[in-house]
């Protein structure tokens, strides 16, 4: 076998693996978001089946544009999605300029920062919408019950008194309403994808160049003017790596809301294209496409942005 | 102004406390998950018993009475390892081609196969559905197995092509000398030389696997559900058995996250396609 073949058979069985995977489905998607397809219908029976004869041209395309989930969906994906990254590279930053230096106990700390990062998104969801923001049950309900509590014990105190009267009665947030479970949404995937990036930044400051820091310091630089102006613009890249990485994976965020907020309204577009799915086939495949565009957008954007740096 | 390097007070014990502080914070939802699981369901909304509770085995020892659990687990154990094991059959191949024979067409090929990460899952969900029902393949180990393999495909490649673009072309070379065929290439030179990092790979994918929530979710029923299948389908108790839920989740999440404290470096390496070192 000559030497050119040899690479590409080796390849092959990947390249067709991927090339299948991608095509075959998004063609079938493509093609029934072209035509009228519903799983039930008494009135049209001939609409529950995909035939070519069923064609609808862009109808599937209009139906979902003036839909109000339609926009409300994509409105919340981009909240849900914008919220995280911000949260994320914020928190992520300063957590590892924080934990970069050694101190004792680095190693556990550590351990124990990127630990949420491997819990299953179910299992995310479920112990943070029941035993941590659970309005009675929970850990938020407990303690404003006792901070509630305190503040009335207090109330009768001398000289301090006063004060805690002038304290209102707190309520719990519950967050099964359609904002505020988007709220709930944004909390879990922070708490899990914080660690991600505090890693990534973490490992990026390691290879900071020391010696530029040292001379900033004699310079008589302050912490925050070497931060601002050494350490920020190193982390460039790595931002936009983490930004990229977690767009991609939160733009199909799914398990989370599906157990946050079944039917309470809170969807985003995989949560919307899985309820016209239920029926609606046309629709959920239109809607599908609209999701494609849009990761692809946000994909060509991010990938401009970081592609080069990837092949070094 | 020019205070030289002078450790403040902040720096020597600021730092350590914050750092902990942080630490724990991060892991206490976790923790409280665990502590949970040793509580009875009637202990566990008991606000008397936040802390001070007598601890007892029984969530986990009905873990299989209530939930099934060992079902599910061994469909995850099953469907991520065979997942893992055949990726990488898939993987090594076409990493190994990439880093010792790149033509001008690798780093397209390689960019693609990262795009085919950001197709968004749910615009083929039905399809999908259609296709396996129609193939009858819905619900089999097979199909998850199948299905995993893809979605981890394209970063176990480029996890092995940054691998193995560190060894040096020399030593393969020696071997085509030996006339050594390309399978033997493989099996004699490159998984010993490059062992550690086909490893860290195979980890981190199997912990995707494990982890994955979407296809899973939406292909099975109750054969070949996984894991994730079942939390989902036990996620509105409110408030009914928080004891036993926290017992069969810590189970569910617990090997993984051990796991994951021995590839945490590797991870940026994979999810980073080598681009932060």
């Amino acid at each position: 076998m000559s030497d050119r073949k040899l690479p590409r058979l080796l390849q092959s069985p990947a390249v067709l693996l991927l090339l299948v995977w991608m095509l075959i489905p998004l063609g079938m998607t493509l093609y029934f978001s072209f035509i009228r397809y519903v799983l039930n219908s008494l009135r049209r029976p001939e609409w529950t089946s995909p035939s070519l004869s069923n064609w609808r041209g862009f109808g599937n395309y209009e139906f979902v544009l003036n839909s109000k989930d339609f926009l409300f969906a994509i409105q919340n994906s981009l909240f849900i999605v914008c919220s995280i990254l911000f949260l994320t590279v914020i928190l992520g930053v300063l957590i590892a300029v924080l934990i970069n230096k050694s101190f004792p106990g680095q190693g556990i700390v550590r351990v124990l920062l990127i630990s949420p990062f491997f819990v299953m998104p179910a299992v995310n969801a479920v112990l943070w919408i029941n035993m941590i923001l659970d309005p009675v049950l929970g850990l938020q309900g407990i303690a404003v019950a006792n901070l509630n509590d305190l503040a009335a014990a207090l109330r009768d105190a001398p000289v301090i008194g006063w004060f805690f009267a002038l304290w209102p009665q707190l309520e719990p947030i519950s967050f099964r309403a359609t904002q505020t479970s988007a709220y709930a949404v944004i909390i879990m995937v922070t708490w899990q994808w914080t660690p991600f990036a505090v890693l990534i930044f973490m490992t990026s400051l390691q290879s900071e160049d020391q010696q530029q820091k040292e001379a900033a310091v004699l310079d008589g630089a302050s912490s925050w003017s070497q931060f601002r102006f050494l350490t920020l613009p190193h982390l460039g890249r790595p931002i936009a790596i983490v930004v990229m990485i977690q767009a991609i994976f939160h733009l199909s965020l799914y398990a989370e809301i599906e157990i946050v907020s079944r039917g309470n309204g809170n969807k985003n577009l995989p949560y919307l294209i899985g309820e016209f799915a239920n029926n609606n086939i046309g629709a959920a495949s239109a809607t599908g496409i609209f999701a494609v565009i849009l990761a692809n957008i946000v994909a060509i954007f991010l990938l401009r942005m970081v592609g080069k740096t990837l092949m070094e | 102004m020019a205070i030289v390097a002078k450790p403040s007070k902040l720096g020597t014990f600021g730092r350590p406390v914050l750092a902990w502080t942080v630490g724990l914070l991060f892991f206490f939802p976790i923790f409280w998950m665990v502590l949970t699981s040793f509580k009875t369901d009637a202990d566990a909304v008991k606000p008397e018993h936040l802390i001070f509770f007598q601890p007892t085995l029984e969530n986990y020892l009905n873990m299989t009475e209530n939930y099934d659990y060992w079902r599910f687990a061994r469909n995850s154990v099953i469907t991520a390892v065979m997942a893992t094991l055949f990726t990488l059959f898939v993987g090594i191949p076409c990493a190994y081609a990439m880093a010792f024979n790149p033509s001008r067409a690798t780093k397209d090929v390689l960019m693609w196969m990262l795009s085919t990460k950001m197709l968004p899952a749910a615009a083929v969900l039905y399809p999908m559905t259609f296709l396996t029902k129609s193939a009858g393949l819905f619900d089999t180990h097979f199909l998850i197995i199948l299905v995993l393999s893809l979605i981890n495909l394209p970063i176990v490649v480029w996890m092995l092509f940054t691998y193995f673009k560190e060894i040096p072309k020399d030593i393969i070379e020696a071997g085509k000398m030996d006339g050594v065929n390309t399978w033997g290439e493989i099996r004699e030179i490159l998984i010993p030389l490059a062992w550690g990092g086909i490893a860290a790979t195979a980890l981190l994918c199997f912990i995707f696997c494990w982890n994955e929530a979407y296809w899973t979710v939406r292909l099975t029923t109750t054969n070949a559900a996984t894991l994730s299948k079942l939390i989902e389908g036990n996620r509105a108790p409110e408030g009914l058995f928080f004891g036993r839920l926290s017992a069969v989740s810590a189970a569910a999440v617990g090997p993984i996250v051990v796991l994951g404290w021995f590839c945490q470096k590797q991870l940026v390496q994979g999810l980073t396609f080598g681009a932060v070192k």
